[in-house]
């Protein structure tokens, strides 16, 4: 999505991390300019909304490798390198960060560990905050300050690149990382199965636990998404029903081992039809997946996050309103793309009032994932205030007293 | 002294300094606390309090003035607040185990022991969570779960004793992390109670929380953002099968050498530990398990998961061992025997006291590759110091503990552990690691962190550490060095020694 903006907007490109800092130090001491830190701009709507003024910092010369000691399998890097751009220097040594990021030719590290993003791996592999070893940033005063090292275990202060992940640039600006590799494996394969009914899904889904399989991730999609995700990946995902996709990694032996097991082990759960997806079509299929979450074109996409035990409850509701539901199933995260009959800010509104009701309080969540950018000042992010959110506002203030950074979308985050 | 009933505290009212046992604020505070917990949950005896003076880092000791043991949240958090309204310090303990100083009641003040707060609130395996209060010991969860196909994967060598806040507050480690992530890793939510007594829950079960990830910051405060009442923490599936092997190699260099070879092949171990030849010959002695006693260093490396996959694994491993010129490998092919070979390891410590009345366990990092170097470093620094030091470790993190045997009674030795330590941590920094992997800067360490980090990195810290406990009233003196100007205005320090020589 890319929005328009009706705001001013500057540019600033730091060639150095040394330069941002004092460029930061100035605004702070001078002109006071909203700042909005940008990498690869693939997730402009989530921070920074169209109407508003300031400084887009943008970090894409910030792409140099700082130390890659291969056999140590860690990597340090500035943070406006794209994840492409990483995963293909360490690809050469048989490595990989194991992170699904959307748009990963424009993702930079910066931007996916201030957005937490992820895609379907994450059930075996975590997200960004379990790779990030050292950081640096620079916060809303122009200070650069760093925590944890380039060693894979590290307890030595307080771990501040966990306050980073996922602070949607409010709270500094991510300038350099250190991260954890782990080995590429030898192949992927994925297997398909089509489901009728919500329960054969569930019961599915709840079978994962007990499996004699280690999937590495577990997709599931509604018919609707299902027909989207067929189409961009010209596989044959059936277009008619719900399905779950289960994915395995490593040897080959192993994997296809797998792929054999869990068709047996889920026959109980009749499925309308199955298949196993190798190779290149796998890893088309794969990359539909990983995209998908952020493909659409649709008015407003939202995420919520939910015990997998209660996923499928809330994936029926969502059905019923024609959303297109993609989920990293084994960990209760959903994916939901309105459809085009949610033509104004109103309909948008009912639909969550709606689905926030299939929501447990206190063990769900649902947010905005992305909008029309015209809409963003008007969706508040987190539809209800997340726990430990006035020590949230605290850290705010404390590394931002200005309100510099990105300030105005983190007052919107909740509705007031 | 501070007369406590009328008192307005501020941010900057200074804490008390000194609470004499039996002057009339003690004799009040321990009356309100009393009330709170009931007279049998409640020390302050000095005989009784003689052994809460010190945790698993003996080398320095200070006692608190009164130790409590609450049963709830709730009466964490009337403690805290009866702490504030006195103005008083005080800190949360586990089982003890921290090496180093962790839960050092510096200054005294007011111990909250968790040990009574044990139990499992939750166990839910389809949602792959379960919920426990912080004095559960970290192996019991993992007893209690046993059966269900699911274990908690943190597993420090000391978790038959420590508690899941104690790894919690410290970032716990273990011989498994090299595979399943540290105590961060499987920390889903939690329930603390802030320094001014305010209940707060931070994360939660569910896969990720909005906002910024406060229970990811929380872990590894080292006790000085409160007191963690509640964990969530992550269940991980049990492995289905495990290849547990000992590697015997004649030198270090070569033990080392098949360290970096079988992780840049590609496997990642789910442990990689190794003993060099002064504590393979304690453990032979204390337990006889057939180790060669010239032996220059035995690797422990267990590989887990599909049954399917294993053999090719353990073929390479074998492969890379041989290439590395390895003497012999013995192989745990029964569950009895993996359950010996680890004996050996999680055991080494205790046959340490074989070896000396006291030892200090040292923890830095250096990157995996540079063990050689900083393996031969601490050879160096044993002949220099005259002190004997042996090793056991997780190798596949870089992740050395170096321990070194003294008599506590002897002054000089101390100094020259203090000496020795400070030397191998320095080293271990200039190889591009750090001076903790996973027991904590705790007291030990402090002087390091400024070595480590520069004046903004930890004013940064301390920014942060302030919007949790702006007092300090709250484990005092821990992880941040003091200012100067605090230095002068008069935090005592409980033992002199406690500060390495620069």
């Amino acid at each position: 999505m890319s929005p328009t903006h009706s705001g001013s907007l500057e540019e600033f490109v730091p060639a150095s991390q040394t330069e941002l800092s004092r460029f930061m130090t100035e605004n702070a001491a001078t002109s006071h300019n909203q700042i909005f830190p940008v990498g690869g701009r693939t997730s402009l709507s989530v921070c920074c909304p169209s109407s508003q003024s300031g400084t887009l910092v943008c970090t894409s010369k910030l792409s140099r490798v700082i130390d890659y000691p291969v056999r140590d399998m860690t990597i340090t890097v500035e943070a406006g390198m794209q994840l492409d751009q990483l995963n293909e220097i360490v690809s050469a040594e048989g490595q990989r960060l194991p992170i699904d990021v959307p748009q990963s030719n424009r993702a930079t590290l910066g931007g996916v560990i201030a957005t937490n993003a992820c895609g379907p791996r994450r059930f075996s592999y975590g997200t960004i905050r379990d790779y990030v070893i050292g950081i640096s940033a620079i916060d809303g005063t122009g200070n650069l300050f760093k925590s944890g090292g380039r060693v894979v275990k590290n307890v030595a202060g307080y771990d501040l690149g966990k306050m980073l992940v996922g602070s949607l640039g409010t709270l500094a600006v991510i300038s350099q990382v250190s991260l954890n590799l782990r080995p590429k494996p030898e192949t992927m394969s994925l297997v398909w199965f089509a489901f009728d009914s919500c329960q054969d899904a569930d019961r599915a889904l709840e079978a994962i636990i007990t499996s004699g399989t280690r999937p590495t991730a577990v997709e599931y999609c509604n018919s609707k998404a299902a027909r989207q995700i067929a189409a961009e990946s010209r596989s044959e995902l059936p277009s008619e029903h719900q399905v779950i996709c289960v994915c395995y990694e490593g040897p080959a032996n192993v994997v296809n081992w797998q792929t054999d097991r869990i068709r047996e082990e889920w026959k109980e759960f009749s499925p309308l039809s199955s298949q196993i997806v190798e190779t290149e079509n796998a890893t088309r299929l794969y990359h539909a997946f990983t995209e998908y979450q952020t493909s659409s074109d649709d008015p407003v996409t939202l995420k919520a996050v939910v015990l997998p035990s209660q996923m499928m409850k809330f994936v029926e509701a969502a059905t019923r309103f024609d959303i297109a539901v993609q989920a990293h199933a084994a960990d209760g995260i959903v994916y939901g793309h309105l459809p085009d009959s949610a033509s104004s800010l109103e309909d948008v509104k009912q639909i969550l009032n709606q689905l926030q009701k299939e929501i447990s309080p206190q063990i769900g969540h649902l947010t905005v994932y992305q909008c029309e950018s015209e809409w963003a000042e008007s969706l508040p992010l987190f539809c209800t205030a997340p726990s430990g959110w006035s020590l949230m506002q605290q850290l705010k203030n404390a590394l931002d007293p200005g309100h510099l950074l990105s300030s105005q979308r983190f007052s919107e985050l909740v509705e007031a | 002294m501070v007369d406590s009933t009328n008192q307005t505290i501020t941010q900057e009212t200074p804490l008390l300094d000194k609470l004499t046992a039996g002057s009339p604020p003690f004799t009040a505070l321990v009356q309100q606390l009393t009330q709170i917990v009931g007279q049998t949950s409640i020390l302050y005896d000095a005989d009784e309090l003689l052994v809460y003076e010190c945790d698993g880092y003996i080398v320095d000791k200070a006692a608190p003035d009164i130790v409590i043991f609450p049963i709830s949240t709730e009466q964490v958090s009337a403690i805290v607040k009866i702490c504030n309204q006195f103005n008083v310090p005080f800190l949360a303990r586990g089982a003890g185990t921290s090496l180093s100083g962790g839960c050092l009641p510096i200054g005294g003040g007011v111990m909250i022991v968790l040990t009574k707060m044990k139990s499992i609130l939750e166990i839910n395996l389809r949602d792959r969570y379960a919920i426990v209060e912080p004095g559960m010991v970290n192996l019991h969860l993992t007893n209690a779960l046993k059966g269900t196909g699911y274990h908690y994967a943190p597993d420090p060598s000391s978790q038959g004793s420590c508690t899941i806040g104690g790894n919690i507050a410290t970032n716990s480690g273990g011989p498994h992390t090299l595979k399943y992530g540290v105590t961060t890793n499987h920390v889903l939510g939690l329930e603390a109670v802030l320094p001014d007594g305010t209940i707060i829950e931070l994360g939660g079960p569910t896969a990720e929380t909005p906002g910024y990830d406060l229970h990811g910051l929380y872990v590894g405060n080292e006790g000085t953002f409160g007191i963690c009442t509640k964990a969530i923490v992550r269940l991980t599936r049990d492995p289905e099968a495990h290849r547990t092997m000992l590697a015997v190699f004649q030198t270090i260099a070569d033990a080392t050498r098949a360290i970096s070879t079988i992780i840049a092949a590609g496997i990642i171990p789910s442990a990689l530990e190794m003993m060099d030849h002064g504590i393979i010959q304690a453990v032979e002695e204390a337990f006889h398990f057939g180790f060669p006693l010239d032996a220059g260093a035995v690797l422990l490396i267990e590989v887990d998961g599909l049954e399917i996959a294993l053999d090719e694994e353990v073929r390479q491993i074998l492969e890379i061992c041989e290439s590395c010129n390895v003497r012999e490998i013995q192989r745990a092919d029964t569950p009895e025997e993996r359950q010996l070979i680890w004996k050996s390891r999680k055991q080494a410590f205790g046959a340490i006291g074989r070896l000396s009345p006291s030892y200090c366990t040292q923890d830095g990092v250096v990157p995996r590759t540079r063990l050689p170097e900083i393996l031969d470093f601490i050879q160096e620094t044993e002949k220099r110091y005259d002190i004997r030091i042996v090793n056991v470790f997780h190798a596949g993190d870089g992740n050395v503990h170096p321990i070194l045997l003294f008599d506590e009674r002897d002054q000089e030795q101390i100094q020259k552990v203090l000496e020795a330590s400070e030397a191998i941590l320095e080293k271990c920094l200039e190889l591009g690691g750090s001076v903790t992997g996973e027991h904590g800067i705790g007291v030990e360490k402090i002087n390091f962190m400024s070595r480590i980090f520069n004046e903004t990195d930890l004013a940064t810290m301390e920014t942060v550490r302030n919007i949790f406990n702006p007092r300090q009233i709250c484990s005092r003196d821990k992880v941040l060095p003091p200012h100067q100007a605090d230095e002068k205005s008069g935090v005592v320090q409980s033992h002199p020694a406690r500060r390495a020589p620069h």
